[in-house]
């Protein structure tokens, strides 16, 4: 359990909040590259920490991130015009760049300066493996670009995508670091999926539905490891990274792409969960893709022209009782994104956390929260910048390895934690 | 018309959920290891828990015996009591301590079937090898084990734990 004031501090994210300011120290993914996929293309709305923004690419191909809304009257310029390296508000012909900063004011002289003295609040927005990314803190203190492994391989290695989740960013977060569901609520997609089947590793997760955890400290964030029973004593770990705030990778499979999420709160009641799958040392398959695409793996199909989930609270997350007592699915809802989502959202936007019964295998939920706290008050009370900023606590792997009994993960799979260029990743 | 899980998960809903305690407090046996981790363990012993009990097995220079544990106040404790009366064991002990009798007590967990959680503080974050003399005893019973870098994080677990 949390308290009620320690369970606001990690859910509210807005302006003037703890929780935003954690959140604002870091590059956080805010859209698809897809989405601005030209010159002058369309702006899109772009909702983050509770910050109504507007997203575009100039003329000259710039990115810029701006409040959503014309410093004039107030009007939405989502209606703007995308025009010679800025965006004019249809209303009178006000006319942003991509910093913000008001280039045309019609009604005024221009000898009157008066548009200099108008600028909007905007972050910067920066293209890097697919994803743009933003950063909303103190631009004194704006860091080096994110070194996950997912933004620096190859396009046709990796796969990215985002869906809405309506919930609290810490519920979704919390389904990635927690290892012990996959066994129950998954166990269906583990031998039909075409992103997970096949993989001996499977099969220690179905023959072992009590796994042993060890959570041990990283220093961006956390390394959970659980330990499975294999062949002649030998154990079979599983080993998710967390980093700070919200990056996960999922152990892999195989030799499947790997996959991970980033959870990045909308406001305090709905997030982005951007899923990627990415392969270290080759390209994805067309199948793999395809797949991908269909919904498959931690994927969904949208509603068209929108990256809501095509199964979702309104249609009962197309709930079939026929599939959950057949065994086809284990909780009556296809997929595994939206198996994770439809409970997660089933909590409520906010779940109050001071009404949960935790058991210790929660421990791995339990540490994240204990280290968010910590960094939370040592940013806000002391400035201390928070983990998982530098490359160094970016550039981790998740492993999945069969070790011996008397050999800690730590040791066996020390490598294989850490990105190595070109080098697969340990899977079994 | 709303759907149901689209009515069911409005802010408003939330409003109507069940305010009642849901839970009854687990007897949480907490026991030191060593003698860093009781000075912990003493700290801990002077808040206010529900249903937690604070034990020393760092007798400096003390086998493993039946009454190997301690209360806080040096009484000696019987080990299988301690151990049967409990719902879920903890441990805590610091990296680089020895944690060789721990089995014994792991071993009684196991065979009660008491789940045991092994919490070893690591605060300078040493060597592998002197980690391993810590952590080894517990890996082979222990439900759960956890490496915290500080100390505040066994509070804040067996606060977690409703303890």
């Amino acid at each position: 359990m949390l308290r009620r004031e320690q369970n606001d501090l990690l859910t509210q994210t807005g302006p003037g909040t703890p929780g935003g300011a954690f959140f604002r120290s870091y590059w956080l993914p805010a859209l698809l590259a897809e989405e601005l996929p030209e010159n002058e293309c369309p702006p899109v709305r772009v909702k983050l920490l509770s910050e109504r923004l507007l997203a575009f690419r100039d003329t000259q191909g710039r990115y810029g991130l701006i409040d959503e809304f014309c410093a004039h009257r107030g009007v939405s310029l989502w209606f703007g015009r995308n025009e010679e390296n800025g965006l004019r508000c249809p209303y009178h012909g006000w006319k942003y760049d991509v910093t913000g900063q008001c280039i045309d004011v019609p009604s005024e002289l221009p000898e009157s300066g008066y548009c200099k003295r108008i600028k909007l609040k905007s972050y910067p927005l920066v293209e890097r493996g697919g994803i743009l990314w933003t950063y909303m803190g103190d631009a004194q203190k704006q860091p080096a670009l994110p070194e996950y492994e997912v933004a620096l391989v190859p396009p046709k290695q990796r796969f990215i995508a985002k869906r809405l989740q309506e919930c609290n960013w810490l519920q979704a977060l919390e389904g990635g670091i927690d290892s012990s569901h996959v066994s129950w609520l998954h166990r269906g997609e583990l031998n039909s999926d075409p992103l997970f089947k096949g993989a001996k590793g499977n099969q220690y997760n179905l023959n072992d539905a009590r796994p042993v955890f060890e959570v041990v400290e990283s220093p961006g964030g956390l390394y959970i490891g659980a330990r499975r029973n294999a062949e002649n004593g030998h154990y079979y770990w599983r080993i998710t990274p967390w980093v700070m705030p919200s990056f996960t990778m999922i152990p892999p499979r195989g030799n499947h792409p790997v996959h991970g999420h980033f959870w990045v709160p909308i406001d305090d009641h709905n997030c982005w969960t951007w899923s990627f799958d990415y392969h270290p040392q080759r390209a994805l398959t067309q199948a793999e893709v395809q797949a991908m695409r269909d919904g498959k793996g931690i994927y969904v199909q949208f509603v068209p022209g929108s990256y809501r989930p095509l199964a979702n609270k309104d249609n009962d997350y197309l709930m079939d009782r026929a599939a959950q007592r057949a065994g086809r699915t284990y909780s009556g809802v296809a997929g595994i994104a939206m198996q994770d989502a439809s409970l997660q959202e089933s909590m409520g936007p906010i779940v109050d956390r001071a009404k949960e019964n935790l058991v210790s295998t929660d421990n791995g939920i339990i540490m994240a929260r204990h280290r968010m706290l910590r960094a939370i008050k040592a940013l806000t009370e002391q400035g201390v910048t928070p983990p998982g900023i530098e490359a160094a606590h970016q550039r981790v792997r998740s492993a999945a390895v069969v070790l011996p009994p008397d050999q800690p993960f730590t040791d066996g799979a020390k490598e294989a934690l850490s990105v190595r260029e070109g080098v697969a990743h340990a899977t079994v | 018309m709303l759907s149901e899980c689209a009515r069911a998960t409005t802010p408003d809903e939330a409003r109507f959920r069940i305010d009642d305690a849901n839970s009854a407090p687990r007897r949480i046996k907490i026991v030191a290891l060593d003698q860093p981790a009781e000075r912990v363990v003493r700290r801990l012993a002077a808040g206010r828990w529900n249903a937690a009990t604070f034990i020393t097995a760092a007798k400096p220079g003390a086998a493993p015996a039946k009454d190997w544990l301690a209360d806080l106040a040096g009484h000696a404790l019987d080990l299988l009591d301690q151990v049967s009366t409990a719902d879920h064991v903890v441990t805590v002990s610091t990296a680089g301590e020895r944690a060789e009798d721990a089995a014994i007590l792991a071993e009684a967990c196991t065979a009660r079937r008491i789940m045991l959680t092994a919490l070893v503080i690591d605060p300078t974050a040493i060597a592998e090898p002197q980690l391993l003399r810590t952590v080894a005893p517990l890996r082979a019973h222990a439900s759960m084990l956890v490496v915290a870098k500080g100390e505040e994080y066994v509070e804040a677990m067996l606060t977690a734990l409703r303890a």
